[in-house]
C-alpha cells in the first residue's frame, strides 16, 4: 500500500497515544541466502515507548531493525516473508498507514518516518551543521532562517546543542566519540521521524558517553517511538519500557521491562538476564 | 519545547520527481558502462570483419599464414611475391618477450619480497616511489634508453656479438619496464597472506629466507602468477620499445643477438610505411592484430580469473 | 607410549648446530640479494635519468620549445607544435574518459543491483573493463583508426587527406582566382560542391583577402590592361579558371574525423579508460560503507547518497587515478602513432578540430629512430621535456588534492 501523505505523522497529542501500537510484526521470517536468520514473529512495538530487543550475538535482533526501515534491502541476498506493517494513529491500532515489506513501498518516504542510529557514530565528513541539515535539505521546502531554527532545534533534542553552538561550521569528525552519537541522533530527529531505531548506539562508548545517550532516550521517547537493539543487560533494564528478548532466530518472550528481568515466564529468559550464556 | 517550523509545515518535497531524475541519472550511468562493453564488441568486430579482408584474398591461406616461416609484407614490392606466414613475427616476440620474462620475473619477485617482508619503512618510502616513477616513465623513454645505453653496452660487453639492433636490448628494456608491475601486484598478493602465517613459521623456528620462500610466497602463489601472466601480456603487447630497437627484420629464429621484428613492431613499421588502405598489405595489419589481441586477452583473462579467485579465499 | 621418536632421540647436537648455522647464513645471504637487487631497481632510474641528462642537455634551449621540426636544419629543430599537440590530444582524451570512466565506477560500486541475472551482468561488465585494461595500446590505435578515422568507410571509401568525407560546420569551400596583379587572388564563394573548378567569363560578386565582398571584373585579352593596382586587384583576365580552396573554421566539424587531434584524443580516450574506471572504483570502494548507510537510513536515495556522500569523499583517490591515467595518455605514442600518422613536419599545433597534430612522444619516437646525431640529441632533450611535463602534471594532482582535503573538514 502506497504512504499517504496526510499529516497524521506527528501526533498532536503523544501522551494520549501512548502504549497503543505502532509497528505490528506478524509471523515474520527473514534469510539471508539460505540461512533463516528470523523465524515466525509476531511482536507489537507500542508508542511514546522505549522497546529493547536483547539476546545473545546472531540472534537476529539488528536483523529484525534493519528490516523495520528496509535497510536491509543493501543486503545482497536477504529475503523476508510475512508482515511489518507501520499503523495509524487511529484508536483502533488496526488501521495499516504502510505495509512496510510491500516491494512498491516508497523507501525514501519510509526511512524519512523511521529514523535510524548506528552502532559505530557515522557523522559525514562534512561540518556539524550540514550533518544535521542533510536529511532537511532532501526532504523539506525550507528557507534558510528555518532550516536554522531547525538545526538548533534538533541539536538541543539530542542534548548537543550546548557543545557545539560555537562551532557549527567546524568538522563533525572532530567531535568525541559521545558528541559524535548524539550528533548521529540529532541528524536522524532533525528529518521529523515518528520512529528512532537505534543499533546497539552505545558499543563504541565511554560510560560516560554511553550515560547520556541512554539518558537522552529516555528524554526523547515522549515525542518519538524508540526501538534500541542492546548487548548491554544493565542498559536495557534502566532504560527501556518493554524488552523482548531473542534467542537463535526466535522471539522467546517479550513484555514489559521489569517483570522480565525479575519475573519471566520463560526459563531461558531468566538464564539469560541473569547471565549464564550469552 | 515547540516543533520548528519546517517540521510543523510539513512541506515535502516531491519524491515523484525525485525519483525520475533518479532513474535518468541510473540509466545515464548504465549507459557509460555499456560503453565500455560496446568498446570490447567494437575491438571484436573491427578485427573480425577486417582481417575477412586479408584473409579472402587470393595470395593468402588461413594455413600458410599460420605455419608460413616468413613474413614479407614490407619488404617486396609487388604483392605477388609478398610472403604472409606469421611465425616470423611471433618468433621475434617470442624472443622479446622471454628475455622480458627473464628480467622483470625474478627481480620483481625478489623486489616484492623484499618490500613485503624485510624493508623497513624508510627504505620503502624511497623504493616504493622509485619504482612508480619506473612505472611512470612513457615506454618511448625506454625504448631511447634500449639504443643509447643498453645496445653499446650489450655490445661492448660481448665485443661485437650482438646486432645494433636485436632481440636482447628490446627484452631488457621492456623488463624493466614491466618491473613495477610485477612488483607492486606480487607484493600486494603477499601483503594479503595474513600474519598468523608468518608468525606461526618463525614460531617453528623457521629463518626469514625459509618464511618468506616456503611459507608467504606458497600462500600468495596465485596473485604472483597472475601477477607474471599480466606482465607477460603487457611485455608481448609492448610496441615503442620494440620498434625502436629490435630491428625491422623479421626471422624467424631463436637467437636473441640478432634483429626480431615483432608483430606490434611490423602494426607500426606498416603504419610509417602509408600503404594504401584497402591493400592486402594493409589488411595483413589487422591479422596480425587478431593474434595480438587473442594472445595478449587469453593471458589477462587467466590473470583475471587466477587474481578473482585468490581474493575470495581471502575475504 | 612414552618413548621419544627415534627422529627426535637421534639427532646430534653438533650436526644440528651446524645445519642451523647454515640455514641462518642462506637466510642472510638471501637478504643481502634482496637489498642488492632492490637496490639495483634505484640504479637503473639514475642510469636512466643520467644518460638522458648527459645526452639531451646540450640540446636545451629556447629553440627546442620555441621552434618547430625541421628536416634540413636538425641544429635549430624544435617541438613546439608537438607540445600543443600533446596538451590538446591530452585534453580531448581527457573530456572524452573522465566523465565515462568515473560514471562507469560510480554505476559499478554504487548500483549493485539485488537480482541475480543483473548481477551476473554486473560481473561481466566488471570483467570486461579488466580485459580491456589488458588490450596492448597498439589495439587500441588500430580501433581509433578503424573506428575514428575511417569510421569503418560507412562514409564511402575515403583517401585519408583527400577526401572532405560529410562536412558539417565550419567549412567554407571558394574558388580561388588569380588577378591581374602579381600573387594576388580573389575568391568566389561555391555553390556547387560537385564543380571543382570554376572559369571566369563575365564579372562576379567575389570576396578580397580580407573576406571583404567585392565586384569583380574582367579584363577580355587584347584590351589595354588596367593600371590602378586597386582595379588590378579585383580584375581577373577572361578565361582564368581557379581551383577550390577551402576555408576552415577553428570549428571545422566532419565525419570520418580523418587523421585529426580529436580523433588522436578519442583513441587515447580509450586507452585510458579502463585506468580510470579501475582507480575511480578503487577510490569509491574506499569510502566506509558507514557513510553510505547513514545516508541512506536518512532516506537519500542511492544517487542523493553518491552526490553528497561517497563521491565527495572519493574525490582525493579519483583524482590521483585520473592524473596517472593523464600521465599515461601524454607518454603513450603507439595508438597516436596509428591514429594520427608518423609525420612530424607540422610547423604549428592544431589550427581546427579536423587538423592533423603532431604529439611529443611520436616526435622523441621518430627523432630517436634517425641516424643523425642531432636528432638522437634533440629526442634526448624532448625526453627531458617530456618528463617535466610530467613531473609538473604530477605535483598539480599533489598539490590539488591537499587543497582538497584542507577545505573538507
Amino acid at each position: 500500500m502506497p504512504l499517504s501523505s496526510t499529516t497524521d505523522t506527528t501526533p498532536t497529542d503523544p501522551q494520549s497515544q501512548r502504549g497503543r501500537t505502532l509497528i505490528r510484526i506478524q509471523n515474520f521470517n527473514a534469510w539471508y541466502g539460505d540461512f533463516q536468520a528470523l523465524q515466525d514473529l509476531t511482536l507489537d512495538i507500542p508508542r511514546h515507548q522505549v522497546t529493547a530487543f536483547i539476546g545473545p550475538s546472531g540472534c537476529g535482533k539488528s536483523t529484525l531493525l534493519k528490516w523495520i526501515n528496509r535497510m536491509n534491502d543493501l543486503t545482497p541476498g536477504a529475503r523476508a516473508k510475512g508482515g511489518i506493517s507501520l499503523l495509524s494513529d487511529r484508536p483502533d491500532e488496526q488501521t495499516v498507514d504502510v505495509d512496510i515489506l510491500d516491494p512498491n513501498v516508497d523507501v525514501v518516504k519510509l526511512r524519512r518516518k523511521i529514523g535510524i542510529v548506528f552502532q559505530k557514530p557515522n557523522p559525514f565528513p562534512k561540518s556539524i551543521f550540514d550533518n544535521v541539515a542533510f536529511g532537511p535539505r532532501l526532504h523539506l521546502k525550507t528557507t534558510k532562517s528555518e532550516l536554522d531554527e531547525l538545526v538548533e532545534w534538533a541539536l538541543q533534542k539530542a542534548a548537543v546543542w550546548d557543545e557545539v553552538k560555537d562551532r557549527l561550521q567546524g568538522p563533525a569528525l572532530g567531535l568525541s566519540g559521545g558528541q559524535q552519537q548524539r550528533l548521529c541522533i540529532a541528524r536522524a530527529i532533525a528529518m521529523g521521524p515518528e520512529v528512532l531505531l537505534m543499533d546497539e548506539p552505545c558499543s563504541a562508548l565511554d560510560p560516560a558517553s554511553t550515560l547520556a545517550i541512554e539518558d537522552l532516550m529516555f528524554e526523547l521517547r515522549s515525542q518519538y517511538t524508540i526501538v534500541v537493539v542492546t548487548h548491554n543487560m544493565q542498559q536495557a533494564s534502566r532504560c527501556s519500557d518493554r524488552t523482548a528478548f531473542f534467542f537463535e532466530g526466535r522471539l522467546i518472550e517479550s513484555g514489559e521491562t521489569r517483570k522480565m528481568f525479575t519475573n519471566p515466564d520463560k526459563n531461558q529468559t531468566d538464564d539469560y538476564v541473569r547471565g549464564k550464556f550469552g | 519545547m515547540a516543533l520548528p517550523k519546517a517540521l510543523q509545515e510539513q512541506d515535502f518535497k516531491s519524491t515523484t520527481t525525485g525519483m525520475l531524475s533518479e532513474r535518468l541519472i541510473v540509466s545515464c550511468l548504465a549507459l557509460c558502462a555499456l560503453t565500455t562493453v560496446l568498446i570490447t564488441v567494437g575491438i571484436i568486430y573491427m578485427l573480425i570483419s577486417q582481417s575477412v579482408g586479408f584473409f579472402s584474398s587470393d595470395q593468402i591461406t588461413l594455413r600458410e599464414f599460420v605455419t608460413g616461416t616468413e613474413w614479407t609484407a614490407l619488404q617486396s614490392k609487388q604483392l605477388q611475391q609478398s610472403k604472409f606466414g606469421i611465425l616470423p613475427l611471433l618468433s621475434g616476440t617470442l624472443r622479446v618477450t622471454t628475455v622480458a620474462m627473464l628480467i622483470a620475473l625474478p627481480l620483481g619477485l625478489i623486489t616484492a619480497i623484499y618490500l613485503s617482508e624485510f624493508a623497513s619503512p624508510w627504505i620503502r618510502s624511497w623504493l616504493k616511489p622509485t619504482l612508480e616513477i619506473i612505472a611512470g616513465v612513457p615506454t618511448v623513454v625506454f625504448g631511447y634508453f634500449a639504443i643509447l645505453v643498453i645496445s653499446p653496452s650489450l655490445q661492448w660487453f660481448s665485443g661485437g656479438g650482438f646486432a645494433t639492433f636485436n632481440a636482447t636490448s628490446a627484452g631488457i628494456a621492456v623488463g624493466i619496464l614491466c618491473l613495477p608491475m610485477v612488483c607492486s601486484l606480487s607484493e600486494d598478493a603477499m601483503r594479503a597472506v595474513p600474519n598468523s602465517l608468518r608468525e606461526g613459521a618463525y614460531g617453528l623456528g623457521c629463518t626469514p629466507y625459509e618464511t618468506a620462500v616456503k611459507v608467504v610466497v606458497p600462500a600468495a602463489f596465485s596473485g604472483i602468477v597472475s601477477a607474471f601472466l599480466l606482465a607477460f601480456s603487457r611485455a608481448i603487447g609492448e610496441t615503442m620499445i620494440v620498434a625502436l630497437a629490435a630491428g625491422t627484420l623479421p626471422t624467424f629464429s631463436a637467437d636473441p643477438t640478432r634483429q626480431a621484428q615483432t608483430m606490434t613492431g611490423f602494426i607500426v613499421e606498416m603504419i610509417k610505411s602509408e600503404n594504401e588502405y584497402g591493400t592486402v598489405q594493409h589488411f595483413s595489419l589487422y591479422a596480425v592484430a587478431v593474434t595480438l589481441f587473442a594472445i595478449t586477452f587469453l593471458m589477462t583473462l587467466l590473470g583475471q580469473m587466477i587474481r578473482r579467485r585468490f581474493q575470495e579465499s581471502y575475504e | 607410549m612414552n618413548k621419544l621418536p627415534v627422529a627426535l632421540t637421534r639427532h646430534d647436537a653438533n650436526k644440528i648446530a651446524r645445519y642451523t648455522k647454515r640455514r641462518k647464513q642462506f637466510s642472510a645471504a638471501f637478504y643481502a640479494l634482496c637489498v642488492a637487487i632492490a637496490l639495483l631497481s634505484v640504479a637503473i632510474l639514475v642510469v636512466l635519468l643520467m644518460s638522458i641528462g648527459i645526452e639531451g642537455q646540450s640540446r636545451l634551449s629556447t629553440d627546442l620549445l620555441t621552434r618547430s621540426h625541421s628536416e634540413l636544419q636538425p641544429q635549430r629543430s624544435g617541438m613546439w607544435p608537438a607540445i600543443v599537440g600533446s596538451l590538446l590530444v591530452c585534453g580531448t582524451c581527457g573530456l572524452l574518459a573522465l566523465p565515462l570512466g568515473i560514471g562507469t565506477a560510480i554505476f559499478l560500486e554504487e548500483f549493485k543491483p539485488r537480482n541475480r541475472w543483473l548481477l551476473r551482468l554486473r560481473s561481466f561488465v566488471q570483467l570486461n573493463v579488466s580485459n580491456l585494461a589488458g588490450v596492448p595500446s597498439i589495439v587500441y590505435g588500430l580501433l581509433g583508426l578503424t573506428m575514428f578515422v575511417y569510421m569503418f568507410n560507412l562514409f564511402g571509401q575515403i583517401q585519408v587527406n583527400q577526401s572532405s568525407g560529410w562536412e558539417l560546420m565550419g567549412a567554407k569551400h571558394l574558388y580561388q582566382v588569380l588577378t591581374l596583379e602579381p600573387d594576388h587572388a580573389v575568391f568566389i564563394p561555391q555553390t556547387n560542391r560537385n564543380q571543382n573548378q570554376i572559369t571566369i567569363d563575365r564579372p562576379l560578386d567575389g570576396l578580397d583577402q580580407d573576406w571583404n565582398p567585392i565586384a569583380i571584373d574582367v579584363w577580355a585579352p587584347g584590351t589595354p590592361q588596367p593600371k590602378d593596382p586597386e582595379v588590378r586587384r579585383r580584375t581577373v583576365a577572361a578565361g582564368t579558371t581557379g581551383g577550390t580552396v577551402t576555408d576552415k573554421a577553428w570549428y571545422y566539424f566532419r565525419l570520418p574525423l580523418d587523421r585529426s587531434f580529436l580523433a588522436g584524443g578519442l583513441t587515447l580516450g580509450l586507452v585510458i579508460l579502463p585506468i580510470i574506471i579501475i582507480a575511480s572504483q578503487e577510490a569509491l570502494r574506499s569510502v566506509p560503507s558507514s557513510l553510505r548507510e547513514a545516508s541512506l537510513g536518512l532516506g537519500a536515495t542511492n544517487w542523493q547518497t553518491v552526490r553528497d556522500v561517497t563521491f565527495p569523499a572519493a574525490v582525493p583517490g579519483i583524482m590521483t587515478g585520473a592524473i596517472l591515467a593523464m600521465g599515461r595518455a601524454i607518454g603513450e605514442a603507439a595508438p597516436i602513432l596509428m591514429v594520427l600518422g608518423a609525420t612530424i613536419s607540422k610547423e604549428s599545433g592544431p589550427r581546427h578540430l579536423m587538423d592533423n597534430a603532431v604529439t611529443m612522444p611520436v616526435l622523441i619516437f621518430n627523432w630517436a629512430g634517425r641516424q643523425q646525431q642531432e636528432f638522437k640529441q634533440l629526442s634526448a632533450a624532448a625526453i627531458i621535456v617530456l618528463l617535466v611535463t610530467l613531473l609538473i602534471l604530477n605535483s598539480v594532482a599533489i598539490l590539488i588534492r591537499h587543497k582538497i582535503q584542507q577545505s573538507q573538514p
